[in-house]
C-alpha cells in the first residue's frame, strides 16, 4: 500500500468514526433518564472550563488554579446583567468574557513571569482573592445568599430550560471550542507553543515572543472559563459564592490532568469522571467521598497520560499494530 | 478490625435507611418523599442530624399505620455540600423517582439550585435553610423549616436589650452564615437603639481568629455576638480575654461545636428552639423517642427534620393520595404546630415562625440550660 | 489602634504563623528530599491529631504516649504515601502534575475517611500547660503556643544538623539533587525517597499534635492547612526548613496586621497580593538559594 493510499484509508476511518460519534451524541438524550442528561450537561459545562486549564497546562506548562475565578466572573456578569440591569443574555455572556479577559491580561503580565510551583501558588492566590471579592462585593454578587431567578437562554422562542434542551446547547459549544483549540494547535501559534514548551531557550532565540504568547493563551483560557460560568448560571438559574471556591479550581485542574493535558478530546473524559463519579458513587452510602478519592488515585497512577493518552495509545495500537508512532490526539 | 466493622456498619446503615419502610405496619403503596441533604463535605454537621430526625419520623409514622395505610418512603440523597450535585440529585428524585415532595437541602446555596427546579414544577420543597435571595419570596412551593435570618437577628437583640439591658455590642462573625445574620442586625440597629462598636469577620474554616477577637475586645462592648458555623471564634474570644457575655445564633448551637468549645463552653446564650435537656412540654415526646432510638439528645436540626416529614405526611393526608405537586403544596400552605416551632406557611415569608417559638438557652459549664426568658 | 491591640495581633500572627510554618516545614522536607509537592501534608497533621486524641482521650493512655503515637502515625503515613502512591506513579512515568494530583487524591481520602470513621467532631487535645495563658502588656498568649514556637525552632535546628552532618542526611540530599549520580555512588534512591516522606510525615504528625490544642482540627481542615503551609514553604524558597518557618511567620503576621489595620474582610486579599508580589520580586523565595529548582 502506498503512503497516499494508507493516509486516505486512515482519513476514511476517522471520518466514519466521527459520523458514528455524532449519531450517538444526537441520539443519547432520547435514551437516558433526565438526571443522566443533567449530568451530561454539567459534563459539557465543565469540559469547556477544563479545556482552558488543560490547554494552558499541556501546551504552555502553566498550572492554573485561577479558573474558578474566571468561571465566577462569567457567572456573576450574566446573573447581574440579566437580573439587575436587564441586559440581553448574549450581551451579558460577551461582557463576562470581556471582563475576564481584561482581568486575565492585567494579572497575567506580572504573574506569568513566574514558573512551576511558584506560578501554581500565584494562580491559587488569585483564586482565593477572587473568592473573597465575590463574598465582599455583595451589591453585585449577593454574597452568601447568591442571585436567583437568572433567566433561561432562549433562541427564536425556543427556551433551553430542561436538561434535554440544554444538552443541545452546551455540547455544540463544547465541540466548537474543541475544534477551535485543535486548529489553534495546528496553526503557527501551536508550533510556537510547542517550541516554547519543549525548548524554551531555543524558542527565545528563534524570536518567539514567549511572554506575550503566554499572556494571550491565559487570556483565552480566562474567556473560555467565563463562558462556561455564564452557561452554568443560565442552566441552574441560581448562583452563589459556594460554586466558585477553591474546590472548584481544584476540580478544573483534576479534569485537565485526568483527561490528559496533551489530549484535547481527553478533557471530555476527565470532565465526565469528575461529574459523574461522585453522583453515582453516592448510591453506595456515606463512604462515597472515600471511594471517589481512591478512584482518583488509581486513575492517576495507572493512566499517567490521562484518559486521552490512554485512548490515543489504544487507538494507535488497534489501527496500525504499532506501525505508526502513537501521536496523541491533538498533540 | 474496628475500621472494617465501622465500614460495614455505615454501609448497612445506608441500606437500612432506604429499605426501612417496608417492614413496618403500613402496607399500601408507599408515598415517595425525596430528601437532599449534606451528609459529607463541610455541611455534614447539618445533614447528619437532619437524617436522624427524618429517619425517626419515617419509622414513627409508618409504625403508626402510615398515611391512610400507605407507608412513607424516604429517598435520602447526599449533595456532598455542593449546589450543582444538589441540582442533579433533585432531577433524579423529581423526574426519575417521581417523588411527591422534596425535603432539604441543608445549605443555602444548594437550596437556591434546587428551588429553581421545584419552583418550575410546582413541587413542594421543605428546606432546612432560612429565606435566601429575594426571588425566593416569589417561590410559592418553597417552604422554610428554619426561620429567616432577620428573625434570628431579632431574637438575639431581644435578649440583649431586654434581659441584659445592653446597648453596646461587638460582633465577631464568619463570612457565610454570620455575614447574612449581621446584615440583618445592621438593619435592626436603630429599631432596637443599639450600637455596634466593632464588627469583625473571618473566613469560613479559619483556624485562628484571635486578631479579630482582639479588635472586638478593644472596642470594649457590653455584650459580644459571635455568629459562626465553627467552634474557633468562641475559643479565641475567651482566649483573648473577652469576658463579657456572649450571645450567639442558632447555627452555632450544636453538640459538635459545644464539644469543640472545650472549657470555654460557658456563659454563651443561644436563641434557639429546642433544649434537649429541658424540652418544652410539646417537645418531650419527640426528645424521648429520639433518645430511645439514638441514645443521644436531639437539637434544632433533628427537630426541623422530624417536622418536615410530618408536614409532608399531613399534606398528603389532606390532599389525598392522587394529589399533584401543586395540590400538595396548596395543602401545605396552612399553619402547622411542629416540634421545633409553630409554622404558618400561609405567611409571605413561607415559614411563619415568630419570636414566640424561640427558647433561650445558656451554656453553663459545658451544659445547655433553658433560660426563663421569653420574648413576651 | 491601642498598643494592646497591636501586641495582641502580633501574638496572634506569630501563633498562626508557626502553625502555617510547621505544615510548610513538612512540605519543604518532602520537596528537599524528593522534589515532590506533598498536597497531603495538612491531612498528615490531621491523622497525627486524630491518633493522638484517640490514644489519649478514647483509650485513656497518658498524654505523652498519645503525643508519640500521633507523631509516629504521621511518619508511618508519610512512608505509606511514598510506597502506595508516589512510587507506583513514578514507575509509570507520571508527570509532576500526576504527583501533585495523586497526593491531592490522598488528601481527599484522608478527609473522607476521618469523617466516616471518626466523625465530624474536632480534636481538642489538651495543650502543654493546659489552657494557661501568659500576659504580655495586657495581651495574651497561650503557654502552649510558646511551646509550639520553641519546638518548631528545635525541629528546624535538628533538621539542619541532620542534612549537614549525618551521612544519611547527605545521601538524602545527593539522591534528590542528582539521582543518577547518587545511584553510581551506591545510594538507594528509592529508599532515600521513602525516608524523606517518612521524615516529612513525622514533621506532619508533630504539627498535628502541636496545632490541635490551638485550632479546631477536624475532617475538612487538612486542605486548608496545606494551602497555607504551601504558601509558607514557597515564601521560604521551598526547600529550606528555616525558610518555611520564616515564610509562615511572615504570612501569619501580615494576615493579623491586615485585620487590625485594614479590614478583616479583605485580610486574604492583602496577604495573597503580598504573596504574589514577593514571588515576583524575589523569584527564589526569601531563603531559597536553590529556589529555581522549585520551578
Amino acid at each position: 500500500m502506498t503512503a497516499l493510499a494508507r493516509s486516505a484509508t486512515a482519513h476514511l476511518w476517522t471520518g466514519m468514526l466521527m459520523v458514528a460519534v455524532l449519531l450517538v451524541w444526537v441520539a443519547l438524550p432520547w435514551f437516558l433518564s433526565r438526571s443522566a442528561i443533567d449530568i451530561l450537561v454539567f459534563t459539557g459545562i465543565y469540559t469547556i472550563a477544563g479545556l482552558g486549564v488543560s490547554f494552558l497546562l499541556g501546551q504552555c506548562g502553566i498550572v492554573s488554579l485561577a479558573q474558578s475565578g474566571f468561571y465566577g466572573i462569567g457567572a456573576y456578569a450574566t446573573a447581574y446583567g440579566t437580573t439587575v440591569l436587564g441586559l440581553p443574555i448574549p450581551v451579558c455572556i460577551v461582557l463576562g468574557m470581556l471582563v475576564s479577559a481584561v482581568i486575565a491580561a492585567a494579572v497575567g503580565v506580572p504573574v506569568l513571569r513566574l514558573s512551576g510551583h511558584f506560578l501554581a501558588l500565584a494562580t491559587l492566590a488569585l483564586a482565593i482573592i477572587a473568592h473573597v471579592l465575590f463574598l465582599e462585593l455583595e451589591w453585585i454578587t449577593g454574597g452568601t445568599l447568591g442571585i436567583g431567578g437568572i433567566p433561561r437562554i432562549s433562541l427564536f422562542g425556543f427556551t433551553f430550560a430542561t436538561p434535554f434542551r440544554f444538552y443541545y446547547l452546551v455540547w455544540p459549544s463544547a465541540f466548537a471550542l474543541l475544534l477551535a483549540y485543535s486548529l489553534l494547535l495546528r496553526s503557527r501559534t501551536g508550533i510556537a507553543l510547542r517550541a516554547m514548551r519543549d525548548a524554551p531557550a531555543a524558542a527565545a532565540v528563534a524570536g518567539i515572543p514567549i511572554a506575550s504568547l503566554k499572556v494571550r493563551i491565559f487570556v483565552l483560557s480566562a474567556a473560555v472559563g467565563a463562558f462556561a460560568g455564564s452557561l452554568f448560571a443560565h442552566y441552574v438559574s441560581f448562583i452563589s459564592v459556594d460554586s466558585f471556591a477553591i474546590d472548584r479550581a481544584i476540580g478544573f485542574l483534576l479534569i485537565a490532568v485526568l483527561g490528559g493535558v496533551r489530549s484535547i478530546p481527553g478533557t471530555i473524559a476527565g470532565a465526565l469522571f469528575v461529574t459523574a463519579a461522585p453522583n453515582y458513587l453516592s448510591r453506595l452510602g456515606d463512604i462515597h467521598p472515600l471511594l471517589f478519592a481512591l478512584a482518583l488515585i488509581v486513575a492517576v497512577i495507572f493512566l499517567p497520560g490521562g484518559f486521552g493518552g490512554f485512548m490515543a495509545n489504544l487507538g494507535a495500537k488497534l489501527s496500525s499494530g504499532g506501525r505508526r508512532p502513537s501521536a496523541p490526539a491533538g498533540g | 478490625m474496628k475500621r472494617r466493622t465501622l465500614a460495614a456498619g455505615a454501609f448497612a446503615a445506608a441500606l437500612i435507611g432506604s429499605g426501612r419502610a417496608k417492614a413496618q405496619g403500613a402496607t399500601g403503596e408507599p408515598i415517595k418523599v425525596g430528601a437532599i441533604i449534606s451528609l459529607t463535605g463541610p455541611g455534614a454537621g447539618l445533614g447528619q442530624p437532619q437524617r436522624q430526625g427524618m429517619l425517626l419520623a419515617e419509622k414513627t409514622i409508618n409504625a403508626a399505620g402510615g398515611v391512610g395505610g400507605r407507608p412513607i418512603k424516604l429517598f435520602i440523597e447526599d449533595d456532598g455540600s455542593k449546589p450543582d450535585i444538589a441540582k442533579s440529585k433533585a432531577e433524579r428524585l423529581i423526574f426519575d423517582e417521581k417523588v411527591s415532595a422534596i425535603i432539604g437541602p441543608s445549605l443555602t446555596a444548594s437550596t437556591g439550585a434546587v428551588a429553581a427546579l421545584t419552583n418550575a414544577e410546582g413541587m413542594p420543597e421543605l428546606c432546612f435553610t432560612g429565606l435566601g435571595p429575594r426571588t425566593e419570596l416569589t417561590y410559592k412551593s418553597l417552604f422554610h423549616l428554619l426561620p429567616p435570618q432577620d428573625l434570628n437577628a431579632r431574637a438575639m437583640l431581644e435578649y440583649t436589650t431586654k434581659e441584659l439591658k445592653a446597648k453596646k455590642i461587638g460582633i465577631l462573625h464568619d463570612t457565610g452564615y454570620g455575614q447574612v445574620v449581621t446584615n440583618q442586625l445592621n438593619t435592626l440597629r436603630e429599631k432596637y437603639g443599639v450600637e455596634f462598636s466593632a464588627i469583625e469577620k473571618f473566613e469560613v474554616g479559619a483556624s485562628d481568629v484571635s486578631a479579630q477577637a482582639a479588635k472586638v475586645r478593644a472596642a470594649n462592648p457590653d455584650v459580644v455576638f459571635v455568629i459562626a458555623t465553627s467552634a474557633v471564634p468562641f475559643r479565641n474570644a475567651r482566649q483573648v480575654k473577652i469576658e463579657q457575655p456572649i450571645v450567639s445564633a442558632i447555627g452555632s448551637s450544636t453538640y459538635d461545636y459545644v464539644r469543640g468549645f472545650g472549657e470555654y463552653a460557658d456563659n454563651i446564650v443561644f436563641p434557639e428552639f429546642l433544649v434537649g435537656e429541658q424540652p418544652k412540654d410539646s417537645q418531650k415526646a419527640f426528645v424521648d423517642a429520639f433518645r430511645k432510638e439514638y441514645g443521644s439528645l436531639p437539637k434544632n436540626f433533628e427537630a426541623a427534620a422530624w417536622d418536615g416529614v410530618h408536614i409532608v405526611a399531613k399534606a398528603v393526608e389532606k390532599a389525598g393520595p392522587r394529589a399533584s405537586g401543586k395540590e400538595l403544596a396548596a395543602a401545605m400552605r396552612a399553619p402547622y404546630s411542629g416540634v421545633m416551632a409553630s409554622y404558618d406557611f400561609t405567611k409571605d415569608d413561607m415559614t411563619g415562625i415568630d419570636l414566640s417559638s424561640y427558647v433561650f438557652s445558656k451554656l453553663v459549664g459545658g451544659k445547655f440550660e433553658r433560660l426563663p426568658f421569653t420574648t413576651k | 489602634m491601642t498598643f494592646t491591640l497591636l501586641i495582641q495581633s502580633i501574638l496572634a500572627g506569630l501563633t498562626n504563623g508557626f502553625v502555617y510554618g510547621l505544615i510548610g516545614l513538612g512540605i519543604a522536607v518532602a520537596f528537599r528530599g524528593a522534589r515532590i509537592i506533598n498536597a497531603m501534608q495538612g491531612d498528615v497533621a490531621l491523622i497525627g491529631a486524630v491518633m493522638a486524641y484517640s490514644a489519649s482521650v478514647s483509650f485513656g493512655l497518658p498524654m505523652p504516649v498519645g503525643f508519640v503515637i500521633g507523631v509516629v502515625a504521621g511518619g508511618l503515613t508519610g512512608f505509606l504515601v511514598d510506597r502506595l502512591m508516589i512510587r507506583p506513579t513514578l514507575k509509570r512515568r507520571g508527570s509532576e502534575d500526576s504527583l501533585l494530583l495523586v497526593t491531592l487524591g490522598g488528601a481527599f481520602a484522608v478527609s473522607a475517611a476521618v469523617l466516616l470513621y471518626f466523625g465530624r467532631d474536632s480534636y481538642p487535645i489538651p495543650g502543654i500547660g493546659g489552657n494557661d495563658i501568659v500576659d504580655v502588656f495586657d495581651a495574651s498568649m497561650r503557654v502552649h503556643a510558646i511551646w509550639l514556637i520553641v519546638i518548631s525552632l528545635a525541629v528546624v535546628a535538628a533538621l539542619r544538623w541532620f542534612y549537614a552532618k549525618t551521612l544519611v542526611g547527605q545521601a538524602l540530599l545527593a539522591a534528590s539533587i542528582d539521582p543518577e549520580g547518587a545511584l553510581t555512588l551506591g545510594i538507594n534512591v528509592g529508599r532515600m525517597r521513602a525516608l524523606t516522606f517518612g521524615l516529612g510525615g513525622l514533621v506532619g504528625g508533630l504539627a498535628g499534635v502541636l496545632v490541635a490544642p490551638l485550632i479546631n482540627i477536624q475532617y475538612e481542615m487538612g486542605l486548608l492547612l496545606t494551602l497555607k503551609g504551601f504558601a509558607a514553604a514557597i515564601l521560604g524558597g521551598l526547600s529550606s526548613p528555616f525558610g518555611a518557618i520564616f515564610g509562615g511567620v511572615l504570612l501569619g503576621l501580615v494576615e493579623s496586621l491586615a485585620v487590625v489595620t485594614i479590614s478583616s474582610g479583605y485580610k486574604d486579599v492583602v496577604s495573597m497580593t503580598l504573596l504574589i508580589a514577593i514571588m515576583i520580586v524575589l523569584p527564589q523565595g526569601l531563603f531559597g538559594r536553590r529556589g529555581r529548582l522549585g520551578g
